[in-house]
């Protein structure tokens, strides 16, 4: 593997998963050496285990986290605010697959919705036109079923309900795609197995991450320096204000210092927020590239919610591919419904360990014994909708709660804005009338799991007053330092956002590329 | 666990007893064993088997657990000692001559409590998480090393029409 001294300018990227991992490839691709450096270990598809509790402890990123607001998450789960993985190839290792692309109407949602009252809108800089051709290459490169020849996974049993049910309430737009895992091999890797083990990480490599593409491909061009256990905790500047290098401790807490002429950051919408925070000086003293004070703020987790329906015959939801279905019928702006914006219906399985802990957290007694004794006959969906960014759902550093190396814990606070609640109540509806029209005995509603979706905190804005990014993800206010992963969506749309990570990387080092080269950066 | 297993028995007076013995020992490192056939592990047992009722589950998960609980409980001196004097008052109350439905009124008074909770979460993340348990709510586990289910049965539902996986091709997509 390439070794690019510590003293050399390189391009620093910080994190290897959705935003991370495809840029390190697309750069090195196009012949440019990249350092990055993840936080988490170099964990192999072999290392991974199929046991929802095991795979949890292995991977999620676990360090101190706090949270308040009066969202559920804040009570049933306090220091776990989002559910993220600490490990090369990001979270892109435990997600499930589900590719939508975002509507035209959704890169305009300030024009299309309106002003809603609470909700800090914003139209995005660039438009689905401008992101076609990226989303057209991040669906090959992900390998989308349904999309560019790739052909639709089978219906699994959950997704047999799921469907049926959509058929029985006039639902049209429902299929077991798009979704980035091999339904026939493809691009080196082997078709699906079905082995109903996304959210632990897939031994099999069918499914995509940047773990078994992106990452091993950049490191095959020889350009890469990837360090695993290498936790960012500082990005500084020079005088003039450009960053000149990253400080970062290894698994043993000794720091190192990587010099960079450029910085790409891309750690998730939590730790993006959190290490901009923390990097502050004399010359941004509300936190790197903040002078807009937007760093953290708009943050988004999604509309969500889960439906479990029992029936009196055997479901077995969990064999096969976990989220392999969607409905996208819903998934328009409507505001007739009571609500703007629109959410998709995904099928999703949980194995007994997580249903019990995440079904109803803290319930007990006979009734939630009854949920858990139907396990086997049990279907059920995730709906998953646009949420309105506001400017006090916000990730801030923590007055009093640090992490191992003594460094202030991000702080997530959360409240549903009354449009998210609109949303929510009436796809809880629509999705128990789902179940009851192919013939649950009854349903219940499951309230949001930590964020898996964590957008928005550094937003992308036309102008530097209104967010933390320009229209290519560079900072506002410091002309080297880059944001490369979700925290730069303006707002959320209701699409699963790992697609337009994707995309937006793969369009982001084009543009780096072209600078380089060009000698502006 | 890396440590050994301890009797301990129930009682207030042990408690205090325990209290001061073990402050001076790296007691955080103890797991409690309340053994099988204690009356305390029989309470315990009781109180999980009311929260989570499940007559299709042998004893043995529900005391797999209640080990796991005593585990958890034994952390700190203070936690412990916490934990074993709930314990023994709800022993006390005579719960186990209780029916089901006056046992779980009994816990309803108590559920906000942090012996209940500690209880109710160390359960919720072990007795459901035991390889007996799936296997009697009909859950197969680990499927990788078999094959994955494509060939175990991941399409084999069979009261429902084969749906369309294909997207929508009429009009208004
Ligand atoms: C269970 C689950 C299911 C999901 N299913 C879907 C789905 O079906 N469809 C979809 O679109 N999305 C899905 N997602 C979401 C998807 O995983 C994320 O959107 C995506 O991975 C985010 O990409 P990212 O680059 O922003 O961050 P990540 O992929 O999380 O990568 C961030 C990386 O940065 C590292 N890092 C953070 N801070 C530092 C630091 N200071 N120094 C060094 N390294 C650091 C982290 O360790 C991590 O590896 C799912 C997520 C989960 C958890």
């Amino acid at each position: 593997m390439k070794q690019i001294p510590n003293d050399e300018k390189a391009v620093v990227i910080i994190g290897s998963g959705a935003g991370g991992g495809t840029l390190a490839y697309e750069l090195t691709k196009a012949g440019i050496p990249c350092v990055v450096l993840e936080a988490g270990p170099f964990l192999k598809n072999e290392d991974y285990r199929n046991n929802e509790w095991e795979a949890f402890q292995q991977m999620a990123w676990l360090d101190p986290r706090t949270t308040s607001g009066s969202w559920r998450v804040a009570t049933d789960f306090p220091t776990l605010p989002a559910w993220i993985v600490k490990a090369v190839g990001g979270t892109t290792t435990h997600w499930s697959g589900a590719t939508p692309r975002f509507k035209d109407y959704e890169f305009k949602a300030r024009t299309t919705y309106g002003d809603i009252a609470g909700a800090t809108l914003l139209d995005w800089p660039i438009t689905l036109e401008e992101m076609a051709p990226y989303y057209d290459k991040a669906e090959m490169a992900m390998g989308s079923t349904h999309r560019h020849g790739r052909p639709a996974l089978p219906a699994n049993n959950n997704y047999k309900v799921f469907a049926n049910g959509a058929e029985r309430v006039g639902y049209k737009l429902y299929a077991t795609g798009p979704y980035a895992t091999n339904a026939e091999p493809y691009d080196g890797r082997p078709a699906s197995i079905q082995d109903g083990f996304n959210f632990q990480g897939d031994k099999n490599k069918s499914k995509w991450s940047t773990l078994v593409r992106e990452i091993p491909r950049a490191l095959e061009t020889g350009l890469l320096d990837l360090r695993p256990e290498s936790h960012v905790v500082r990005i500084t500047h020079d005088a003039s204000g450009k960053v000149d290098a990253v400080v970062y401790a290894d698994k043993d807490g000794n720091l190192h210092q990587q010099a960079a002429r450029i910085v790409c950051v891309a750690g998730n919408s939590i730790e993006t927020p959190r290490l901009l925070l923390l990097s502050e000086s004399n010359r941004f003293p509300k936190g790197l590239a903040n002078s807009s004070d937007q760093v953290g703020r708009n943050y988004m987790r999604h509309m969500t919610g889960s439906v479990y329906a029992r029936f009196d015959k055997p479901v077995h939801m969990y064999r096969g591919e976990t989220m392999a279905g969607i409905i996208a019928d819903e998934a328009a702006n409507k505001p007739e419904r009571g609500f703007v914006g629109g959410y998709y219906m995904e099928t999703l399985s949980l194995g007994p360990s997580f249903l019990a802990a995440f079904a109803d957290p803290g319930a007990w007694g006979p009734e939630f014994a009854e949920i858990m004794e139907a396990y086997a006959n049990t279907a059920g969906m995730w709906i998953v909708g646009e949420d309105m960014p506001q400017a006090t759902n916000r990730v801030t550093l923590s007055e009093t709660v640090r992490d191992k190396w003594g460094l202030a814990a991000p702080n997530v606070h959360f409240d549903d804005h009354a449009n998210d609640v609109a949303m929510r109540n009436y796809a809880y509806e629509h999705a128990q009338a789902l179940y009851k029209a192919v013939g649950a005995i009854d349903s219940h509603r499951t309230p949001p799991y930590p964020s898996t979706h964590n957008l928005g905190t550094c937003r992308m804005s036309a102008r530097a007053e209104d967010g933390v990014v320009d229209k290519w993800g560079r900072a506002h206010d410091v002309p080297n330092l880059f944001i490369s992963d979700g925290s730069v969506m303006t707002t959320g749309a209701a699409a699963n956002p790992t697609l337009t990570i994707v995309a937006l990387a793969i369009r982001q080092a084009e543009h780096l590329a072209r600078e380089l080269k060009a000698g502006n950066i | 666990m890396e440590t050994t297993k301890r009797r301990l028995l129930i009682g207030s007076a042990t408690a205090t007893l325990m209290a001061s013995t073990f402050a001076k020992i790296a007691f955080a490192k103890l797991p409690l064993d309340l053994g099988g056939d204690s009356d305390a592990k029989k309470t315990l047992v009781r109180m999980i088997r009311v929260m989570f009722p499940h007559k299709k589950f042998a004893d043995a998960p529900y005391e797999r657990t209640a080990d796991a609980v005593f585990r958890a409980a034994g952390k700190t001196p203070a936690e412990t000692i916490a934990f074993l004097t709930s314990l023994r008052e709800l022993q006390e109350s005579g719960f186990m001559k209780l029916d089901d439905k006056a046992a779980y009124a009994s816990l309803k008074k108590i559920e906000t409590t942090p012996f209940f909770k500690l209880v109710k979460g160390t359960t919720v993340t072990t007795l459901y998480d035991d390889p007996e348990v799936w296997a009697a709510l009909g859950y197969e586990g680990p499927s990788f090393e078999k094959g994955g289910y494509i060939k175990r049965g991941f399409n084999d539902l069979d009261w429902l029409p084969e749906p369309r996986i294909e997207e929508y091709a009429g009009a208004g997509q």
